[in-house]
Formats: C-alpha cells, structure tokens, sequence
C-alpha cells in the first residue's frame, strides 16, 4: 500500500519538474498532423459571411455528411481539442482554393494575416501638449510593420495557393489596404487631443482619462494627464 | 564624388507612410495574366470603397465623440454645482480608438480634512491645557 502511495508522489514530483523545467520536458514539437489541424482551426476563425460561405462551398464539393461533421466539429479544431485529420486539412486548405472565389481567396489571406501578425501593446504617459513628440515614432514603428509583416514560411510552404501571382498582388493590396487605413486611424488624433484638453482642463472635475489606439499591428494604451 | 557623399548623408525624406498605396498595386499588377491582373484590380477597387467607407465611419465616430464629450462637460459641472458625491465612467468611440472618462467627486476627503483639522484643534487645547 506504502509503496503504491510513494510511487505515485515520485510520479507527480516528476511530471511537475518536467513541466516547469523545459530541459527536461517530455513534450514533443507538435507532429505534422497537429500542425495542421492547427491551421484548419485557424482558418474556420473566418469571419461569419466568409465561414458561411466555406462552409457551402465545402458541402457543394464533399457532400452533405462530411459538411454536417465539420459544422458539428469546427469550434473543437478551433480551440484545438480535436485536432482536424489530414483529409480535411487536405478538403479545406488545398483542394477548396481550387474552387474558391478570388474574393473568397483574399478573405482567407486577410484573415492568416490578421491572426499571425506580431501584435505588440504599449502603453505610455502622455500629456495633451506632448503627445506628438512621443507618440508619433511609435505608430510610425506599429505601421511600418505592415509593409515587412509576413505570413510564417511554414504556412507559405504548405499552402502554395497564396505564393500564385494573383494572390501576392491580393497580399501586396491588403497591406496597402491596412496601411492606408491605419493613417485614417490617427488622421483624427490632434482634434481627440483638443477634446480630451478641453476635459482635463477643467480643473475642480480631476478627471481620469484613458485611451486606447487600435492598429492592425499593435494597440497603444495612454494615460493622459493635464499638461 | 563629394556630391556623392553629400548625398548620402544627408537626411533622407521620411514620412508615417513611406510607400504609397499606388506604388504597392502598380508593382502588384506586373507579370500578371489579363483575367489575374482584372480579379487584382476588381480587387484594389473594392478596398478602396472599403477605405472610403471607413474614412466617413471615422469621421462620424470623431463629430459624435466631441459632441459626447462636451455633453460630459456640462453634466459634470452641473453634478459637482449640485451634488456632494458622484462618479461618471464614460467611454467613446473616438476614430482612432476608444476613449475613457472618469470623474469623480466623493465627500471622504472633505470629512476627512474636517477630521484632521479637529483633531488639530483638540491636541492644540490639550497641549496648551497641560502646560498651562
């Protein structure tokens, strides 16, 4: 009985130390599989008019059942509980490209985009006559990541649908896309500003005020006090 | 060769966004098929609706959230003229974000000073009563 109780407490002991010790760790690199059943969960993040519009591609080309099991299934590959098997990384990344829309292509590219971008969040201290001088080189730094961002060349390597000519010219026009829309983004910055002056200057009020920039490639939290 | 020098280091022309967008489509468009090169276009011109669209969204969402904060203003006085303890938590949607307000107006440090000038008093008396 005593013996059973020590092994089982050597047991744990170990699988604790292994898991906080990563020398000595006994999990493995994720298998090839895993990788992509991982892409598959990634891709069914689509928005829901692009998933929509997958998901009756998918059943118009593979049949009703092999669609009801994905509808069924989909949210556990997302969060990655079941890992999708190859046929359906096969049906879903490879064989369905062959038959989507340009459109639909595009959202599929916009959207591993957004998910494997680097985002970064900053936060910093900024005072409505100051702001510029700080806050200018930073979303000059998040900005510029969208024209050097690129998917990982795993990704690129396994689906070879995004290295065709039409779909890096899509690339290259979402990136502009998001760069000229990061601009419309901070287009507005200087008149926030006055506002939030306006607020802070009003002295006997002691207002707290907080705000966040949202940029494809990063958010900066600032925390703004009277001048 | 001096010119050459003289050119390199001096400062190049920078700007929050070096390339333009018509610089990255006409690059985009080379070594295309024309129904490819069509698609990409049909493409460039359905983002540029898309950006337009987003513009006017900015646009509205900046008007609404001055409009929004300068409403806060004038509540806010107008609580603290006629109220002793208030808080207001405001968020806006701003064009490049969201924005938060909090004002607040709490009686603590008010009974709190009262309390801390009474006791003042008190130990003054007692001091000057035990060495009268």
């Amino acid at each position: 009985m005593w013996t059973f109780f020590i092994i089982a407490i050597v047991i744990a002991a170990v699988l604790i130390v292994s898991r906080t010790t990563p020398w000595l760790s006994f999990r493995r690199e994720p298998s090839e599989w895993q990788k992509k059943g991982a892409l598959v969960g990634t891709l069914l993040k689509l928005n829901d008019s692009a998933f929509n519009d997958l998901m009756e591609l998918y059943e118009k080309e593979f049949g009703p059942g092999p669609a009801r099991y994905a509808r069924r299934t989909y949210q556990k590959w997302q969060t990655g509980k079941v890992t999708a098997a190859t046929q359906t990384y096969d049906r879903f990344l490879l064989q369905l490209p062959k038959v989507m829309s340009y459109d639909l292509k595009c959202e599929v590219l916009q959207h591993f985009l957004s998910e494997y971008a680097p985002k970064a969040e900053y936060s910093m201290d900024v005072t409505p006559d100051d702001w510029e001088e700080h806050l200018v080189p930073l979303l000059k730094q998040i900005t510029d990541k969208v024209y050097t961002a690129k998917l990982p060349r795993e990704v690129e390597e396994k689906l070879a649908w995004l290295s065709e000519g039409d779909m890096v010219a899509a690339e290259a026009i979402l990136k502009a896309s998001q760069a000229e829309q990061s601009k419309i983004t901070v287009s507005k910055l200087d008149e926030e500003f006055v506002a939030l002056k306006r607020i802070l200057a009003e002295t006997k009020l002691k207002a707290k005020v907080t705000h966040v920039i949202k940029l494809p490639y990063g958010s900066i939290k600032l925390k703004i006090k009277r001048s | 060769m001096d010119e050459e020098e003289s050119l390199e280091i001096s400062p190049k022309k920078s700007s929050l966004f070096p390339v333009t967008p018509d610089d990255i489509v006409d690059n985009a468009l080379q070594n295309l098929s024309e129904s490819q090169a069509r698609r990409v276009t049909e493409k460039a011109a359905d983002e540029i609706v898309k950006l337009a669209v987003e513009k006017r969204k900015a646009e509205y969402r900046n008007s609404a959230a001055q409009e929004e904060m300068n409403n806060l203003i004038n509540n806010a006085n107008l609580l603290d003229r006629q109220v002793g303890d208030y808080k207001i938590n405001s968020t806006f949607e701003t064009a490049s974000g969201t924005t938060n307000v909090e004002i607040r107006k709490s009686p603590i440090n008010r009974v709190l000073l009262i309390l801390v000038a009474l006791t003042a008093i008190a130990l003054i008396a007692v001091t000057y009563l035990f060495f009268r």
